[in-house]
């Protein structure tokens, strides 16, 4: 017997596409990303120079300002102002994503790692293969009651 | 002579995570699945069950589990 399964992230929008809609002066794009901490120490990656609120997040790059803002749904979309067209500030959601990510994929692993043990799994081996996944191998020792 | 269990999990670039269990006989690949979603603080939208009566071993897939980071 097999089991796939498919889950919805909480930090990770399920079915987000990345678009950008041009209104008046702003360029609102949208994202996958629903963590604000982990928002914010991507924009930091990018360069930006971040100043972050509980529902607002500013980020200013050279000659670049956007903000972060929730949705209903708790995903961050970013509102461009100034001289940005959409496919720059799609080009700069982009390159915050992949940021994004790789602060996701920290973040899992070291959950993994910490809180693997509790649930019985003892990790065996950890690698990072070509194309930058980590790939953990755990060892069943006991199961849950 | 029982096959050892293994749960590989793999953490891609973007964030995504696939799971797999190894060694697992019947519903027993069941509590994996509970366990994943509790390290991962994921939730399954979709899962799917096939039988594969030929196998002594179960083996698990999971796609796309993806993880709640969200701390706010």
């Amino acid at each position: 017997m097999s089991v796939s399964l498919i889950l919805v992230p909480a930090a990770l929008a399920a079915a987000a596409v990345i678009q950008a809609r041009a209104g008046g002066t702003t360029c609102t794009v949208s994202t996958r990303m629903r963590d604000s901490g982990l928002l914010a120490a991507a924009l930091r990656e990018t360069g930006a120079v971040v100043t972050d609120a509980t529902d607002r997040i500013d980020a200013l790059w050279a000659g670049v300002t956007a903000a972060f803002t929730r949705d209903a749904e708790g995903v961050w979309a970013a509102h461009f102002r100034g001289g940005v067209d959409e496919e720059r500030a799609v080009e700069i959601v982009r390159r915050l994503d992949v940021a994004y990510g790789r602060k996701v994929q920290a973040a899992v692993v070291e959950r993994l790692r910490n809180r693997a043990p509790a649930a019985g799994l003892r990790l065996e081996s950890e690698t990072v293969t070509d194309d930058a996944a980590v790939r953990m191998v755990f060892a069943v020792e006991r199961r849950r009651g | 002579m029982t096959a050892r269990e293994t749960v590989t999990v793999v953490v891609a670039a973007d964030g995504t995570v696939s799971a797999r269990t190894d060694g697992v006989h019947g519903p027993g690949c069941l509590d994996h699945i509970a366990v994943l979603e509790d390290l991962l603080d994921a939730t399954t939208v979709s899962s799917a069950y096939t039988a594969d009566i030929h196998r002594a071993r179960t083996r698990v897939d999971a796609t796309e589990v993806v993880p709640d980071v969200d701390r706010h």
